[in-house]
């Protein structure tokens, strides 16, 4: 028997909810990044834990990457779940709250570390409302399926970050669990890497890789292969932090490297079966982001065999976030933005009279000088660590800075069209 | 009666897909249109993908399209994903616009 659905089923968001997110996250970026470059001499004479590094990488990753996240789930998981958000309104303040967090917090970070702890709670506040908001919205599909897993994991993941967050300002402050202090740390960035945004990519991945390539007749059959071998691999991670057993460590980089290779693979296969041929440049970037991720994932396994793994461990956390977490996401967003802004702006206009397709909608001829700025500018970046050389890092960063700014200029102008 | 259903479709060649820039009937998206009763319609549809963020427009747009013809008034667009969509379905235009594309 047919099965029919009436299509009109109302799942798509309030485009001011998604759009407030990427605003506000694209002002974060630049910021972040000029932290960064005003930061120069420390970070290249490889001194990373500092108020101004833990301020630009909060808001990098805070500001930026999980702002973007959060506007992107507000618009994606209704239409990839099928299941409208469960309260827009609520939304809105999660937003505000969320929003007043990251700035205190970032500012707390660069000024007072001390004082962090208050505009820390606000941000866990805020994103607590999202994980709740995500749970009462994913709670309600009708049929849960692997990307529910794949997402499920990535809040979860999230949740346990900003608790392990918290729990190092506490430490700071009045010296709770003070004598774990480095296994919390480890776990708090490796859950907020590799647990959070590396699952909601490989979710999301699932659901827009055969879309974009129009692939069809592809197997599933890896995706749980991916999340099993994953989880063992932060698992074992996580008890190298605990115990200090460098077995457990070779094992967990060895286990992530595996379960990312699988999803390349995956992503392989499914690409192989595309009937569109010529792949869009933005996604071809989202492409060249996961073998980015498949070299960082090679580089810290191979740097933990050779027991390197510590002293790579800054450079290898700045790669997984620019090369695999941000290119992503830049990737992604080149498709995410026009689309947002056309179901606006044309969703009642098609049918009645010509519409613009989506490619029309962002400067794809910028696109090209962009995704070569942000990689030539990270492959600068990278050699100013390992020559110690302040011009090269000021143009890597310097690029990095005015990808940015482009950026952020691309999106702002979508909203023209 | 299929004078008025060619009709239809002809129309449908409006409606694109706005990811793809390739109208909804060289796709393979519709699967029938029937005129139960005068000046209303019934398309049956699917999309490319189950879950196509898109798929509430492209509805939508057929919708408006159809119920903007002359002779109709009232168009029902069902969605459907028995049988799914493959690109067999794709006219010879169809394909040719997407290698194009």
């Amino acid at each position: 028997m047919i099965q029919l659905f009436q299509p009109n089923s109302g799942n798509e968001t309030n485009i001011k909810l998604p759009f407030s997110f990427i605003g506000f996250s694209m002002l974060a970026l630049i910021l972040s990044q000029l932290l960064i470059l005003l930061n120069g001499n420390l970070l290249v004479s490889g001194v990373f834990r500092l108020p101004a590094i833990w301020s630009a990488a909060h808001l990098f990753v805070l500001g930026w990457a999980l702002m973007v996240a959060m506007g992107a789930m507000y618009q994606l998981v209704p239409v990839a779940f099928l299941t409208p958000i469960w309260n827009e309104r609520f939304g809105f303040w999660q937003l505000a709250v969320t929003t007043a967090g990251i700035v205190s917090f970032a500012a707390a970070l660069y000024l007072r570390p001390q004082d962090a702890l208050v505009p820390g709670i606000l941000t866990l506040l805020g994103i607590l409302m999202f994980i709740f908001q995500m749970f009462m919205t994913l709670k309600s599909q009708a049929k849960p399926n692997i990307l529910t897993l794949f997402v499920g994991t990535a809040l979860f993941s999230l949740l346990a970050t900003i608790t392990l967050g918290i729990t190092l300002v506490l430490s700071m402050k009045i010296g709770f669990a003070s004598e774990y202090y480095q296994a919390v740390f480890k776990t708090h960035i490796l859950l907020g890497t590799v647990g959070w945004f590396s699952f909601l990519i490989f979710g999301f991945s699932y659901k827009m890789v055969p879309m974009f390539s129009l692939s069809h007749g592809y197997s599933m059959k890896p995706a749980p292969y991916v999340f099993g071998v994953y989880v063992v691999g932060i698992i074992s991670l996580i008890s190298s932090f605990l115990t200090g057993i460098h077995l457990f460590e070779v094992l967990g980089t060895l286990m992530l490297f595996a379960g990312f290779m699988i999803f390349t693979w995956h992503v392989k296969l499914i690409i192989d079966k595309r009937v569109k041929k010529k792949l869009d440049r933005p996604f071809m970037f989202a492409l060249f982001a996961i073998g980015c991720g498949a070299l960082i994932h090679f580089a810290s396994f191979a740097g933990s065999a050779a027991n390197l793994l510590s002293k790579m461990a800054g450079p290898i956390i700045l790669l997984y976030l620019v090369a695999w977490i941000a290119f992503s996401i830049i990737g992604y967003l080149y498709k995410i933005v026009p689309f947002l802004w056309w179901t606006h702006k044309y969703s009642k206009e098609i049918g009645k009279k010509k519409v613009p397709a989506l490619k029309d909608m962002m400067d794809e001829q910028l696109a090209l000088p962009l995704f070569i700025m942000f990689t030539a500018g990270t492959i600068l970046l990278l050699l100013s660590f390992i020559v110690k050389l302040m011009p090269v890092f000021y143009i890597g960063q310097g690029l990095i800075v005015l990808g940015a700014v482009l950026f952020s200029y691309i999106i702002a102008k979508v909203l023209t069209i | 009666m299929t004078e008025l259903k060619e009709k239809i479709r002809e129309n449908l060649k409006n409606v694109i897909d706005p990811e793809l820039n390739i109208n909804v009937v060289d796709l393979g998206l519709i699967y029938e249109i029937d005129v139960p009763e005068p000046r209303t319609a019934r398309i049956l549809m699917t999309l490319t993908t189950p879950g196509c963020p898109l798929h509430d427009s492209i509805a939508s747009g057929i919708k408006y399209c159809v119920q903007g013809m002359e002779e109709i008034d009232h168009a029902d667009v069902q969605l459907t994903w028995e049988p799914a969509w493959t690109p067999d379905r794709m006219t010879e235009d169809g394909k040719r616009l997407l290698q194009g594309f």
